[in-house]
């Protein structure tokens, strides 16, 4: 594989050396009191003291959570072609611009017509992206790049989410323009970013890993102006349980970004 | 003298104050108590206060006028914040309210001599005439006024200025300004009709007149039943203007982008002011605001009142105001013969009713005692024996309405001098998506106001696709009804433009202190249209924007001029219709800053940071010279990762680069490295770095730190032309990329890597894929700082475990982090270019002395090819070269390079090397220059340098560590 270098689910582990992927915005989680534990080669902010007291924060105000261990991989090709690998590669979904498409444990989010993002749980990235480098193989003109360490991820959940990206974005996300699975590129506190929402008021914001502290930053800030607060990958983990059982969670969600591997 | 409270009226029917709640704040550092609901301004007046700020330029006491929050005379700062207006601004507990523009007290200004003996230092556009010579005491006169000047101050400190702003984007179908009784049956309508409405008012609560006239509980309602059917309602909220569809409302902390896709104007009319002598004294209030003192917040406006009117408004306000117990000394209306049940309100209560009057002088000292009433010629002269004195302690007037139409001229609807009602009024016909409803559009009604709500809120829903033939039917027979209802109110006198001239100043223009004295004097002097007297006088200019000054100056120029309203017409409508904080437009300050995966590591071990484009990056660790020595005698290490990375793939990937490049790149083979020069079309250097193959049909790119946006714009641009078989990919935020240079960096890598590292295996300029301490790295074998080198690209996830590793496995060698400061001075020994710092827009491959990197001879065409034909035709001018001085003195960057005492060229870069132990540089010199041993003269500010130029470089020259 001549791309290995951009993928961090291809790092081996030795007697002498171990690595850990680490997500952009760690230095900010950590400042800010986190628990790490490493899950699926990444090491994840599993919460900031209290689950409980961040599932209410989720709950009744808006909760902010660092997702950048997701697996990211984009699809370049022909409007047609991306089409086709997508629907091989997905088990049959369908691309249509402005929404994403939840299917074989990923999203898959059309970015213009001749480019999209599968988003997929940390352990998966590997299946996934093998999965959709054979049947680009099968296709002309079609490539594939690991750009999980490319783009930086933040959950954004809660009844106040819609009032923390109105601060940052002038994106309508009202849920009349952004219907579930609603996916948009953009521009979120003045940086390029994609905004996607999973369900209900559960939203994924995708941006420059570079800007990750800076995008934490003003993210928190706002959320905290809103009662909102950081919140760790077990209450997402345990908000992604309630929606199985209340049947509000679709195929292929990927709320539990922080479960164990 | 402490002022004498004010007692609370008993209590009305829809006041605002909760009367068991009190409120403790501060004004001037006294206490003040105020209940629950007051406005400061209330609370003041209840504490006995009557004048609330200093006139703008001759600091005249001003007191109560609008209670509204339309004109300027009770602005105050609170918390250190100015510019509030009192009127609206609710009582909070602990606030500190200060009063703006006096010294060194509200009561007594010693700045109220410019009232009394400033004439003839003020004249109108007194900036154009005084103050201005003798020149040399400009400085003196510059401090002086700026220090009389403006309207409150801000803390310097900026920390200690605590209050928070913030944007907020509101998408919305429909936004209705105005919260009266036609902006809440539009919000309604519209929400009904399954619009998803915003509605904002600048009232402290919505409801509009209908909360101080009798009509609270409608207001409550309707407000309830909108709140009901998901209309947001932000109260109290400013529309400060209409930017192409995007209205941005000041809501407390918060600018609200509201971007609808369609608007219901109901904003309303504004009650005029009447013009006569003294006109401004504390005491002189709009009929509506004494009506909203006395209705909304219990408080008598005065003892003894004179009410002068034009329309039916101050006639119901009069007996409003005897309702609420005020005694009523007398009215006067402009009419011959007014009608109406307010008339006989006032007769059954033996009013004396002067009609065909109206007031001509206010007198008082520093608040009204009396007040003079006459009849009028058409010039605002008393006719003889019609004058009649009044004692009283309020005179509240009503001038007539004029709509408040400025958001609907901004948005492009045109207005008309309607004679009938005295005023301008939006024609019918609006533009798309903008719909008018109530007061503003010339109703005058009730009935109808509300009813023309009902439809601008079915007619915007209607432009939706919502409501259905229903609602379409409905709103037909609705402005069928509407029609019929124009114009059904009593229509009102046209006041005159100014009366009582001669016995104190009339003010036109209250924010501004501009007399009609002065208008007079500005058209005199030539500025004879509306545009140019606001500019000359600035009439309108003021807080109020035109709210309570365009109507009465464009009336007294009217008069003036002898023409008609229409002609003389309005000044342009611009935003902001209202003042706002700077701080609230500026919003949250966002400052984009790209950090790489190893910033914390930086931080931790003492790195100086600083910008580097949009990058935070490490300057140095503290000891820049140790750095360089570092690089030369052992390792360093340096984070590189701002590089732009571009992943290029696809069959026609090497021809693309062909095209981009002036060299030759698909040629390249896998796993070799090249470095390259980007042009642009005029031959121009833009960006440099290098590109290495990975396989057939994969590339991977390396751009400048700051030109990685551009460079991957420029090629998708050119992708997107020329529709080539090719997929751009930027990883630049993606991989985190070190440079572990110096003599022992194969040591350090190779204890990390089972990779074969020896120099055959892995040479110069080859690039290699394998892991290092256990994670993914293509290394790429170059150098800029003139050491052996490798360049690790890696997914910044593990950077710090990279980072961690590569440190540790250079502890042996003492190896050290090196920051851009030595990188400098490194790359500078080796006379290697950065792009944006040796050269400019103009700098080509050959002037920057890499004519090899040029090949011509290529079959394709590529990006600047002719011009860099015609460039190799031309001798050069200047040239690139590197310098060292021989004093050992270090010019500054862009220090001039002199030939014969003339400028022939400049110093793009210059440090001292340690490792030479001499200052060396890079300059811009005459092209017979460019010879090793050339002595040139370099001019820093008055020093002279000598130099000797060298076109190679000053270490390794032949390059033999770098392959070593």
């Amino acid at each position: 594989m001549t791309l290995e270098f951009l993928a961090t689910d291809l790092s081996r582990a030795t007697d002498a050396w171990r690595p850990v992927a680490r997500s952009a915005i760690e230095p900010c989680l950590r400042a800010a009191g986190a628990r790490f534990e490493v899950r699926a080669g990444w090491s994840v902010a599993a919460s900031f003291g209290s689950v409980e007291a961040e599932l209410e924060t989720c709950r009744t105000r808006v909760g902010v959570a660092d997702r950048s261990a997701l697996g990211k991989l984009e699809v370049q090709a022909p409007p047609d072609a991306l089409k086709d690998v997508i629907r091989e590669a997905a088990e049959g979904a369908e691309l249509e611009l402005g929404t994403a498409a939840s299917s074989a444990g990923a999203f898959w989010c059309p970015i213009t017509a001749r480019r999209a993002l599968a988003l997929t749980r940390p352990g998966d990235t590997g299946r996934v992206r093998e999965r959709l480098e054979r049947a680009a193989a099968r296709a002309a003109a079609v490539t594939v790049a690991d750009v999980t360490t490319t783009l930086g991820a933040l959950a954004v959940v809660g009844p106040q989410a819609r009032e923390l990206f109105a601060r940052l974005t002038a994106l309508d996300l009202r849920p009349t323009r952004m219907p579930e699975r609603g996916f948009r590129p953009g521009s979120v506190a003045r940086t390029p970013a994609m905004v996607l929402r999973e369900h209900g008021d559960r939203f994924l914001l995708l941006f420059g890993a570079a800007y990750g502290e800076y995008v934490w930053t003003v993210v928190t800030d706002a959320g905290q102006a809103l009662g909102g607060a950081a919140v760790g990958a077990d209450a997402l983990e345990r908000l992604g349980e309630a929606d199985d059982r209340d049947g509000r969670a679709r195929p292929g969600h990927i709320q539990d970004v922080g479960a164990r591997a | 003298m402490t002022p004498r409270p004010t007692d609370r009226l008993s209590p009305q029917p829809g006041e605002r104050i909760d009367r068991s709640t009190p409120i403790a704040f501060t004004f001037d550092g006294r206490p003040v108590q105020g209940l629950a609901g007051d406005t400061i301004a209330s609370a003041l007046f209840a504490s006995g206060r009557r004048v609330f700020s200093r006139s703008f330029k001759y600091h005249r006491p001003r007191g109560l006028l609008c209670c509204a929050g339309q004109c300027a005379n009770c602005l105050v700062a609170v918390d250190g914040a100015p510019g509030v207006r009192a009127c609206t601004e609710p009582v909070r507990d602990g606030m500190r309210v200060k009063h703006l523009n006096a010294f060194p007290s509200l009561d007594w200004d010693a700045m109220r001599a410019a009232d009394r003996f400033g004439a003839p230092f003020l004249p109108v556009g007194f900036y154009y005439k005084t103050f201005i010579r003798p020149r040399r005491l400009w400085p003196l006169y510059e401090k002086a006024l700026r220090g009389v000047a403006g309207l409150g101050r801000l803390d310097r400190d900026q920390h200690r200025r605590r209050w928070r702003t913030d944007y907020r984007r509101r998408h919305a179908d429909v936004l209705v300004v105005g919260a009266g009784a036609a902006g809440l049956r539009a919000a309604l309508r519209a929400a009904e009709l399954g619009a998803d409405v915003v509605l904002v008012d600048e009232g402290a609560e919505p409801g509009g007149r209908l909360l101080a006239e009798g009509g609270h509980e409608r207001a409550h309602a309707l407000v309830a039943s909108a709140r009901d059917a998901g209309v947001e309602v932000l109260a109290p909220a400013t529309a400060l203007g209409y930017f192409d569809g995007i209205v941005p409302v000041w809501h407390r902390d918060t600018l609200h982008q509201v971007r609808a896709s369609q608007h219901v104007v109901a904003t309303g009319a504004i009650e005029q002011p009447l013009v006569f002598a003294g006109n401004d004294l504390p005491g002189v209030m709009l009929a509506g605001g004494a009506r909203r003192l006395s209705a909304l917040w219990a408080l008598p406006p005065g003892e003894t009142a004179v009410v002068a009117t034009t329309t039916d408004d101050g006639l119901e306000a009069a007996v409003a105001l005897l309702d609420a117990g005020v005694r009523i000394a007398a009215v006067a209306d402009m009419r011959p013969r007014p009608g109406g049940p307010a008339v006989g309100r006032l007769e059954e209560a033996a009013i004396p009713l002067m009609r065909g009057a109206t007031v001509v002088a206010a007198e008082g000292k520093n608040a009204v005692s009396l007040v003079v009433l006459a009849r009028v010629d058409g010039n605002g002269r008393a006719l003889p024996g019609s004058e009649i004195r009044i004692p009283c302690d309020l005179l509240a007037v009503s001038g007539g309405l004029a709509p408040a139409s400025s958001l609907l001229s901004q948005a492009g609807a045109d207005g008309a001098y309607d004679a009938a009602s005295g005023c301008f009024v939006p024609v019918p016909e609006l533009p798309e998506g903008i719909h008018a409803a109530g007061a503003v559009t010339g109703l005058w009604s009730e009935e109808a106001i509300e009813l023309s709500g009902a439809v601008g809120g079915a007619a915007a829903a209607h432009a939706l696709g919502l409501g259905g033939d229903g609602a379409l039917k409905e709103l037909e027979q609705a402005r069928l009804r509407l029609s019929e209802m124009r114009g059904a109110a009593a229509p009102p006198a046209v006041p005159p433009a100014s009366a009582g001239h001669g016995r104190d100043k009339c003010f036109a223009c209250l924010c501004e202190d501009v007399t009609t004295k002065e208008i007079q004097q500005s058209i005199e002097e030539g500025f004879d249209s509306i545009e140019l007297g606001k500019r000359y006088t600035t009439v309108t200019m003021g807080p109020c924007q035109g709210r309570m000054c365009q109507l009465p100056s464009i009336r007294f120029m009217a008069g003036e001029m002898g023409q008609d309203l229409g002609v003389i017409g309005t000044t342009t409508a611009r935003p902001p219709w209202s003042t706002v904080p700077l701080g609230v437009l500026a919003g949250r300050p966002f400052e984009p800053a790209k950090r790489s995966s190893l910033h914390a590591r930086h931080r931790a071990a003492g790195a100086n940071v600083m910008w580097a484009g949009d990058w935070r990056r490490p300057y140095d660790y503290g000891d820049p010279k140790a750095e360089v020595l570092a690089v030369h005698e052992r390792v360093g290490l340096i984070d590189v990762s701002p590089l732009g990375k571009l992943l290029v793939r696809g069959p026609d990937a090497g021809a693309f680069l062909d095209r981009l490049y002036p060299n030759r790149l698909s040629n390249l083979k896998p796993g070799r490295i090249r470095y390259g020069v980007m042009a642009s079309d005029a031959g121009r250097i833009m960006d440099d770095g290098t590109v290495c193959r990975l396989d057939e049909e994969t590339f991977y790119v390396t751009t400048t730190s700051s030109g990685a946006g551009a460079v991957e714009e420029w090629f998708s641009w050119w992708l997107a032309t020329w529709e080539m078989q090719v997929h751009l990919t930027d990883v630049t935020q993606g991989l985190s990329a070190v440079n572990l240079a110096g003599p022992r960096a194969r040591d350090v890598l190779a204890s990390l890597t089972e990779l074969d590292c020896s120099n055959d295996a892995f040479a110069y300029l080859d690039g290699r894929r394998a892991h290092v301490a256990g994670v993914p790295c293509l290394m790429l074998r170059i150098g800029f700082v003139g050491e052996l080198g490798y360049e690790l690209h890696f997914p910044a996830a593990f950077g710090e475990h990279l980072w961690d590793a590569l440190l540790e496995a250079g502890r042996p060698y003492a190896i050290r982090p090196f920051g851009l400061e030595p990188q400098r001075v490194l790359r500078l020994e080796k006379l290697h270019v950065i792009v944006g710092q040796d050269t400019d827009s103009e700098s080509t491959p050959y002037g920057a002395a890499m004519p090899w990197i040029v090949k011509l001879d290529k079959e394709d065409e590529f990006i600047g090819k002719w011009a860099l034909e015609e460039a190799s035709e031309r001798a050069l001018e200047t040239t690139l070269v590197g310098f060292q001085t021989i004093d050992g003195g270090v010019p500054r960057e862009g220090a001039a390079v002199v030939i014969d005492g003339a400028p022939a060229g400049k110093v793009t870069s210059a440090r001292f090397s340690s490792q030479l132990t001499q200052a060396i540089g890079m300059a811009w010199v005459p092209a017979q220059l460019a010879q090793d041993g050339s002595r040139i003269t370099i001019v820093d500010d008055g020093r002279a340098f000598s130099a000797l130029v060298s076109t190679k470089p000053f270490h390794d020259p032949e390059g033999a560590r770098l392959r070593s």
